[in-house]
């Protein structure tokens, strides 16, 4: 091709354009405006475990089958549990699959995922959530799991449970910190439909205010890599959560610049900012010098929605469940912050 | 796509670091050898300067490239090193005066980020290219194919088929960097667009998992849909989990892109390590992949 061709041919294809559009290749599905929030649970329901990342051996998932059935709840442990095929909980069509199965049968109430670790994007366009439209129930995890919660509010449009998995149940009650129970008992208060509540101290870095809107994030590396595929999430007009693990500082604040480059921080109600955690260690001979609070404030102190940092939500012991795709009220004040769940709006 | 007029004698490179921080002494090298080509030097304010990790505050990396991008007697801009700091300040540059007159900017990695706004939003061929490490180095082959390209000179690459390889010729715009910098600026204002295009892709010190989860979003947000080409360069010091992940970075990028039958060419000489040949991103090449050989032609 001779340049002059190739160039008219560029400004043809739109290339040499200087539109502010951002490349939305997938805009071919208009993003859900309502989220349906799947029924509660009544003891006597039906809840599968599954593993559509990392794998998980059965005593990986023994004591959570037994808080479930504890809650009156029959457990359906699916295919995957005990798979492995690498670092995952089996293939790719067997993940696929086994949760296929748990979407399709009606009889199932709640999908709680058993681990993490990586996987959920590698199928998660194999899956047919229509079935949701007459059946939805509540999807459970978090970390990889974020590509779930994600799908379902961009593309579904139902409601689904940031919270620990099946491997993060402890296995042994007497040597339980207050913590790990309150993380537990949000799990069984949010499937049970009691309203939610979380209450953590004031950090001096928070900006005071309070919000109310819709509930919605998880983990940022898996928020960025969704960044304009059919996952994507729309934070405009909601209270936007993150929180990360092992990631370096400089990986961390990249992050936020991508968040804030793809408009998701311009138009939130609120930002919860959870825990980053095991944070990889800089080069000592030339440190990143930010905190995660100054990161996240760099990005942030232009607008003047709530900010919440330090909240309880992310790779830790202290991680409570949080309804993503439903309605919550945000109240920053310079004693403490209380996240509540707004039920029957 | 504007061509920058390529260097003459007497011309003047203007060295800055927009990213990481880079130590003063490790410029002697490079200084030595752009003279020797014939040119003149000029230090930005940031080589040798630290911020922690930066080579100044954002304000002050901002200012050096900026007054470089804006001074006629600066040629060229010759990027120190990578690391991280382009996306900090890339949405605050003003390329208004620089589009008046145009010149090559020169780096690789964490500089994929002022390629793609080139490319994107300013309409300005750039090179992606060596840095100052390369310029220490005893092999300077790729050194040298920088030193063509600054001059003018067409150049032709090549490299050994691979068994991943898949046959086809295409023309079509060559564009992109560093994978993980390709990914993070998908969804924002300076995302490639890649229809027709030429996509060359490297990394360095990146977990397997995380390019398959990179290639993944590539492909999720539509970029291989109208693809005309793929290179791929070298994956240098990957990382893999304590459970390995069962396959090589290659393996996972051949099975990424498997569904697609745009031609494809593996362990191209673009990456973190020696072989890193100067490409002009945004110009219009070639790419011819046989059973027998790769080329990649500029037009």
């Amino acid at each position: 091709m001779k340049r002059s061709t190739f160039i008219s041919s560029l400004v043809a294809t739109g290339v040499l354009s200087t539109s502010s559009h951002t490349a939305t290749a997938h805009a071919t599905k208009r993003m859900p405006r309502k989220w349906k929030i799947p029924p509660h649970l009544k003891p006597g329901d039906a809840i599968g475990i599954t593993c559509p990342s990392g794998f998980a051996l059965a005593e990986d998932v023994a004591p959570a089958i037994q808080y479930l059935q504890s809650w009156g709840l029959e457990v359906v442990v699916g295919n995957t549990v005990g798979k492995k095929d690498h670092t995952f909980g089996g293939t790719d069509q067997e993940r696929a699959e086994d949760f296929q199965n748990m979407i399709n049968r009606s009889d199932l109430k709640a999908i709680l995922c058993a681990h993490g670790g990586y996987g959920a994007v590698r199928i998660i366009d194999q899956l047919d959530f229509s079935p949701f439209k007459k059946y939805p129930k509540w999807v459970i995890g978090f970390s990889d799991i974020t590509v779930f919660h994600s799908h379902l509010h961009a593309y579904v449009g139902v409601a689904s449970l940031h919270a620990k998995m099946a491997e993060g149940f402890p296995s042994d009650p007497s040597k339980f910190e207050p913590v790990q129970f309150q993380a537990l008992e949000s799990i069984r208060k949010a499937l049970f439909g009691e309203p939610l509540q979380y209450t953590v101290p004031a950090q001096v870095r928070n900006r005071i205010g309070e919000a109310s809107g819709i509930l919605i994030g998880g983990n940022l590396k898996m928020i960025e890599t969704l960044a304009a595929t059919n996952s994507d999430i729309d934070t405009r007009d909601k209270i936007f959560f993150v929180e990360d693990v092992g990631e370096a500082l400089y990986s961390i604040d990249r992050m936020f610049c991508n968040l804030q480059r793809s408009g998701k921080l311009s138009h939130l109600k609120a930002l919860i900012v959870g825990s980053f955690t095991n944070i990889r260690p800089d080069d000592p001979k030339e440190p990143f010098g930010k905190t995660i609070y100054d990161i996240v404030w760099e990005q942030v102190k232009s607008y003047d929605y709530p900010v919440c940092f330090d909240f309880s939500v992310g790779h830790q012991k202290n991680n409570v469940a949080l309804k993503c795709g439903v309605p919550h009220r945000l109240s920053v004040t310079d004693t403490n912050s209380v996240l509540t769940e707004i039920q029957h709006p | 796509m504007i061509v920058p007029p390529y260097l003459k004698k007497g011309d003047t490179v203007g060295i800055v670091c927009p990213s990481g921080f880079l130590p003063a002494k490790k410029v002697t090298d490079g200084i030595q050898i752009l003279r020797s080509w014939g040119y003149q030097v000029r230090l930005g304010k940031t080589v040798g300067n630290q911020y922690h990790y930066f080579s100044g505050t954002d304000e002050e990396r901002l200012a050096d490239l900026q007054q470089m991008l804006d001074d006629p007697n600066i040629h060229a801009i010759l990027c120190g090193r990578g690391g991280y700091g382009l996306s900090r300040i890339i949405d605050r540059i003003s390329f208004r005066r620089f589009t008046k007159h145009p010149k090559w900017i020169i780096g690789f990695s964490d500089i994929t980020v002022l390629h793609a706004y080139l490319y994107q939003r300013v309409g300005v061929a750039s090179l992606h290219a060596p840095m100052l490490a390369a310029f220490s180095k005893k092999d300077l082959s790729s050194v040298f194919t920088l030193q063509k390209a600054l001059a003018g000179k067409q150049q032709n690459h090549t490299c050994s088929p691979h068994a991943f390889n898949r046959v086809g010729t295409v023309s079509g715009p060559l564009i992109g960097g560093n994978l993980s910098l390709i990914a993070h600026l998908v969804g924002s204002r300076s995302a490639l667009q890649t229809k027709g295009a030429i996509l060359f892709l490297e990394d360095i010190g990146e977990y397997i998992y995380n390019i398959d989860r990179m290639l993944i979003q590539l492909k999720r947000s539509g970029i291989f849909n109208q693809l005309g080409g793929l290179v791929v360069g070298g994956f240098t010091d990957c990382k893999d989990t304590e459970i390995p992940f069962g396959s090589s970075a290659f393996e996972v990028i051949q099975h990424q892109i498997n569904e697609f039958d745009f031609p494809v060419c593996f362990d191209f000489p673009v990456s973190h390590d020696t072989a890193n040949v100067a490409l002009k991103h945004g110009m219009p090449y070639q790419l011819s992949i046989t059973n027998r050989k790769v080329l990649l032609k500029a037009l």
